[in-house]
C-alpha cells in the first residue's frame, strides 16, 4: 500500500513537473518586402549568402542576434517570432545601408523596406543562340564606386544566382559602368556539357556587384530556357 | 534510546564545527602544492614540461576537433575519420567526406586561457625563486615565449582577445575577473612584445627541443607575418557590426609596414646567425632531391640546421604517438589497418609545381593534344588525348617535391608498385570510368582499377572509402622504412614546428609585399629553396612566385589554411568550388602497345564549396557568460 502511495505521488510530481516547463511557442511573424524607391519594383536579391535582416529582440543582454534571409524575388518572411519590440535591419545588402528600426512584433506584422540599390540591371535579354546562352543588359548605379564584376549564372534550380549556380560566366569590370554602353556575356554549352546537359531546362541569371565592403550582387530577374 | 540519538547529534555538531575551523588550511597529502613546486627548480622543470605539452602546435594530432588528438586526456575518440585540416583547404580531399570548414571547428578558446593561467602562475613565482640570475632569465623568456604562442593561437583565431597580462585574483565578485577584449591590434602588439621578452632573455644555446632565443625568433617572423598580411590585405574581406566599430577584429592597413618590418627583422636575425641551413642543399639531380625532401620529414632529427624546433613523438601511445601513418597510407600497404587511404592531395596542387623545363610558372597537367587544361567534364571519345608508357610518365618533369609528397600511379612505395587507375579505354573508343569492370582480349584481363582485387590496387573504387579519389596518395611524413602498426596512436614520426625554409619564405614574402629589405637576398632565399628541389634556374623575386614557392615547400605542414585565411584568399579561392582529380585510364585502343591517358575531372562524389567570410574569425565561445562581444555576423 505504501509502495503504491510512493508510486502515485511521484507519478503526480512528474506529471505537474512536465505542465510547468511548457512555454507557449512562437506566435507572431513578419514580412514584407524590398521595393526600390525611385521604380517601386521588387528588388532581386540571393536566398543564401545574400541579403540578411538582423533582429534583435529586445529585453536580453547580450542578444544572440537573429538573421532572416530573403527570398530571390525580394519578399521575406518569418511566421515563427515571439511577440516582441525588435530592432531590426536588413544588413549587407545590395542597396544603400537604410538605418534600424524599432519594430512591435505582433501577430502577423508586415514591413516593407524601401531601399535604393546599388544597381539597376536594365534591358536583359538572355536568350540561346546556337550552341550558346547569350545575355545582354545595361547597368545604372546608384553610387559613385566601380563595378566590380558582371555575370551570367546558370542553374537547375529557380533560385539561381552568383552562390547559387552549376556554370558562371562571368567578367572583372572593376570600373565605374556606362549607362550607354550594352554589356554582353555568354555561356558556352558544349563545354560546360557535364553541368548543363542537352534535353534539360535551366535558369539563367544577369547580376553585377558594385565595389563596395560585403555588398551582394544586384540581378535581373531568372529566366528559364530549355537546353537541346 | 533518546538519549542516545542525542549524544549522536551532538557528538556530530562538534566534529562539523571543529572541521569547519581549520578544513580550508589543511594542505593536501595527495598532491604537490604551489610552494613544494616551483620551491625546487626541478619541480619547476615538470611543470614547464606540461606547458610545453599544451602548446598549440599545429602538429600530426591537431584536426578540426582541436590538439592532442590523440587520445590525449581532455580529447575525444581519436577516430575522427582521418579529417585533416589540409581537407579545409585546396591541398587535399578526404577519400570519403565532402565536409569543409564548419563553425566549430579549429576552436582554441578555454584551452588556450587554461594554458595562459598556468604560465601566468609560474611568472608570478618566478621573482621569488631560489635561483641564479641566468636561471631566472631563462625562465622569463621560456615563460614569455609560451604566453606568446597562446596568444599568436588566439589572436589568428579570434582577433582581439581578453590580455590576461597577470594572474587573475577572484575577489568573491564575478566582475572582477571579467576581462573585456582588447583590440586586435593591441592583441598583435602584445604577441610582438612577448615574443620581443623572450628574444631579449632566452639564451643563443641551441636546443632543437626547448625555446631558445631562435625558436622565440622563427615564432616572431610567423606572426608579425600574420599580422602584416592582415593589415595589408583587410580590404579585400571588410566586415561589419560592432566588433569592427570597436576594433575588436581587423588591422588599419596603415600597420602592415610596422608588422612587415619586425618579420623582416626577426628572420634576417636567424638567416645570420650561421647556424641555420637547409637540409641537403645542393643534391645532383632531381630524384635525389625528392628523397632527401621526404627524408627531411621522415626523420626531422636528422635535419641539421633546417629544424629550428621540433616537437617528438617520441612513444608509441594514447597521448604520445599519432596516426598519420595508419589514416594516410596508400590502400595496398595498409598492413590490415581498415580505414587508410584517407589523404587524396588534389590535382590543384599537383598543377602548381613548376616543371623543370619552364622554371617560374606553375605547370598544370596536359592531358590532350589541344593543351587545354579548363576542362573538367570528363572523358571525351571525340578529344585526342595524349598517350603515355606508364601512368606516371606525366610526372616525369614536375618538381622532385610533388615526387616526395604524394604517391604518384604506379610509383613504388614500401617496396609495393601502389596501383591507382580509374579504367579503361576500350578498343571502340568508350571508356570505362570508376565503374567496377573487366575486359579481356587475346587471353589477358583488364581491370577498371589496375588489378584484380581491392588488395591490389590504391585508387578510384569507393571500397570502404580506403582508395585516393584524386589520383595521388600521400607520403610527405610518412614512415617508409616500417610496416604500419594498425592500431591507434602508433605513429613516432616528429614534426617540426619551425624550419629554416618557413623562415626563407617568410622573409621574401614580407620583403615583396612590402618593398622593405633586401630584394637580392630574398630572391636568393626562394632560389636556394629551389635549389635543394632540384632546380637550377634562378627565378625573379614576385608576389606570385613566392607564394607559389611557399605552397609547394610546406604543402600539408598546416600552413595553407592560415595563409587562406591572413591573405583573405579564401572567400575568392572558395566560391563554389570544385577540387579537381585526374583520371589515368589504360588506353586499349593501343594495344599490343600498353599506354596511358589521363583525363582531368572534377573530384568524383564532391559538391562544391564556398568560403563564408564570417570564418575570417572563429566565433567567441559563452558570450552569454563572459559578457564579450562576439565577432561579425555570429
Amino acid at each position: 500500500m505504501n509502495k503504491i502511495k510512493l508510486l502515485f505521488s511521484l507519478l503526480v510530481l512528474g506529471f505537474v513537473a512536465c505542465t510547468k516547463d511548457n512555454y507557449d511557442g512562437p506566435t507572431a511573424g513578419l514580412s514584407g518586402r524590398f521595393v526600390d524607391a525611385q521604380t517601386g519594383v521588387l528588388v532581386e536579391q540571393d536566398i543564401i549568402r545574400g541579403t540578411q535582416i538582423q533582429l534583435l529582440e529586445h529585453g536580453y543582454d547580450p542578444v544572440t542576434p537573429q538573421f532572416l534571409i530573403v527570398k530571390n524575388d525580394g519578399t521575406y518572411e518569418n511566421s515563427l517570432l515571439f511577440a516582441n519590440s525588435y530592432t531590426v535591419q536588413p544588413l549587407r545588402g545590395n542597396f544603400i545601408e537604410v538605418p534600424a528600426q524599432e519594430v512591435s512584433i505582433t501577430g502577423k506584422t508586415v514591413l516593407d523596406f524601401t531601399v535604393t540599390p546599388y544597381i539597376r540591371i536594365q534591358d536583359a535579354q538572355i536568350a540561346i543562340d546556337g550552341s550558346k546562352v547569350k545575355a545582354s543588359f545595361k547597368l545604372e548605379q546608384t553610387v559613385i564606386n566601380n563595378v566590380k564584376k558582371i555575370g551570367l549564372y546558370a542553374h537547375s534550380d529557380t533560385r539561381v544566382g552568383e552562390p547559387m549556380r552549376l556554370v558562371a560566366a562571368e567578367q572583372e569590370l572593376n570600373a565605374a559602368s556606362d549607362p550607354a554602353v550594352i554589356y554582353e556575356l555568354e555561356i558556352d554549352l558544349p563545354s560546360n556539357s557535364n553541368n548543363l546537359k542537352p534535353g534539360n531546362s535551366y535558369y539563367f541569371r544577369v547580376g553585377a556587384l558594385i565595389d563596395v565592403g560585403e555588398a551582394k550582387l544586384n540581378y535581373a530577374p531568372a529566366v528559364k530556357i530549355g537546353i537541346n | 534510546m533518546i538519549s542516545n540519538k542525542c549524544k549522536i547529534f551532538f557528538l556530530s555538531a562538534s566534529l562539523f564545527m571543529a572541521g569547519c575551523s581549520k578544513v580550508m588550511d589543511i594542505e593536501p597529502t595527495d598532491r604537490l602544492t604551489a610552494g613544494v613546486i616551483f620551491g625546487d627548480p626541478e619541480g619547476v622543470k615538470v611543470y614547464m614540461a606540461n606547458l610545453y605539452y599544451q602548446l598549440p602546435i599545429e602538429d600530426f594530432a591537431y584536426f578540426r576537433q582541436g590538439f592532442r588528438w590523440n587520445s590525449s586526456p581532455g580529447t575525444g575518440d581519436p577516430n575522427n575519420g582521418g579529417f585533416a585540416p589540409a581537407m579545409s583547404t585546396d591541398e587535399a580531399a578526404h577519400s570519403e567526406f565532402g565536409d569543409f570548414l564548419g563553425n566549430d571547428d579549429f576552436h582554441w578558446w578555454d584551452n588556450g586561457y587554461k594554458l595562459i593561467r598556468d604560465v601566468n602562475l609560474l611568472i608570478d613565482e618566478i621573482p621569488a625563486l631560489k635561483i641564479i640570475e641566468s636561471e631566472r632569465a631563462a625562465l622569463v623568456g621560456e615563460s614569455a615565449f609560451i604566453k606568446a604562442f597562446a596568444y599568436f593561437a588566439l589572436a589568428k583565431r579570434y582577433g582581439g582577445v581578453p590580455l590576461m597580462r597577470e594572474s587573475q585574483k577572484y575577489d568573491g565578485t564575478i566582475e572582477s575577473i571579467r576581462v573585456p577584449r582588447s583590440t586586435e591590434k593591441e592583441t598583435w602588439d602584445y604577441v610582438m612584445e612577448l615574443c620581443d621578452q623572450a628574444i631579449n632573455n632566452l639564451s643563443e644555446s641551441f636546443d632543437n627541443r626547448r625555446a631558445n632565443k631562435w625558436t622565440a625568433l622563427a615564432l616572431k617572423s610567423r606572426a608579425a607575418l600574420h599580422a602584416a598580411s592582415i593589415a595589408n590585405f583587410g580590404s579585400r574581406a571588410q566586415m561589419s557590426g560592432d566588433a569592427v566599430t570597436q576594433g575588436l577584429v581587423g588591422l588599419a592597413a596603415g600597420d602592415a609596414a610596422g608588422y612587415y618590418t619586425q618579420c623582416i627583422e626577426a628572420s634576417e636575425a636567424l638567416m645570420n646567425a650561421g647556424r641555420f641551413s637547409l637540409f641537403q642543399a645542393s643534391p645532383s639531380n632531381p630524384q635525389e632531391a625528392a628523397g632527401n625532401y621526404r627524408m627531411l620529414f621522415q626523420n626531422p632529427n636528422g635535419a641539421g640546421g633546417e629544424a629550428i624546433m621540433i616537437k617528438g613523438f617520441a612513444v608509441p601511445g594514447n597521448g604520445t604517438g599519432h596516426n598519420y601513418d595508419i589514416w594516410f597510407q596508400p590502400a595496398q600497404t595498409a598492413n590490415g589497418w581498415p580505414h587508410p587511404g584517407r589523404m587524396n592531395p588534389t590535382l590543384d596542387l599537383a598543377d602548381l609545381y613548376e616543371s623543370y623545363d619552364n622554371p617560374g610558372h606553375s605547370a598544370p597537367l596536359v592531358t590532350t593534344t589541344d593543351g587545354a587544361v579548363g576542362d573538367y567534364n570528363g572523358y571525351n571519345a571525340s578529344k585526342t588525348y595524349i598517350r603515355f608508357d606508364t601512368p606516371h610518365d606525366i610526372f616525369l618533369n614536375k618538381d622532385a617535391r610533388l615526387w616526395g609528397t604524394a604517391v604518384l600511379p604506379s610509383t613504388m612505395w614500401k617496396n609495393t608498385k601502389i596501383i591507382i587507375q580509374a579504367g579503361f579505354v576500350r578498343p571502340d573508343g568508350n571508356a570505362v570510368i570508376r565503374t567496377n569492370d573487366n575486359i579481356t582480349i587475346d587471353g589477358i584481363t583488364y581491370y577498371t582499377y589496375g588489378a584484380a582485387s581491392t588488395s591490389q590496387y590504391s585508387g578510384f573504387d569507393t571500397y570502404g572509402g580506403n582508395n585516393t579519389r584524386t589520383g595521388f596518395s600521400f607520403k610527405k611524413f610518412l614512415d617508409e622504412e616500417y610496416a604500419v602498426n594498425p592500431s591507434w596512436n602508433r605513429g613516432i614520426t616528429d614534426f617540426i614546428e619551425f624550419r629554416y625554409a618557413e623562415v626563407l619564405l617568410n622573409y621574401a614574402e614580407a620583403v615583396i609585399e612590402s618593398g622593405q629589405g633586401d630584394m637580392a637576398k630574398a630572391a636568393q632565399a626562394i632560389n636556394d629553396i629551389r635549389k635543394r628541389a632540384g632546380h637550377s634556374v634562378d627565378i625573379p623575386l614576385t608576389v606570385e612566385n613566392v607564394q607559389r614557392e611557399r605552397r609547394v615547400e610546406l604543402a600539408f605542414e598546416n600552413k595553407r589554411f592560415w595563409d587562406l585565411i591572413r591573405r583573405r584568399e579564401f572567400h575568392t579561392e572558395f566560391n563554389n568550388r570544385y577540387l579537381h582529380a585526374i583520371f589515368p585510364l589504360r588506353d586499349l585502343r593501343a594495344l599490343p602497345a600498353e599506354k596511358y591517358i589521363f583525363v582531368r575531372a572534377n573530384v568524383p562524389n564532391t559538391n562544391p564549396k564556398t568560403f563564408e567570410p564570417r570564418a575570417y574569425y572563429r566565433y567567441i565561445p559563452g558570450i552569454g557568460s563572459n559578457g564579450l562581444v562576439q565577432n561579425p555576423q555570429y
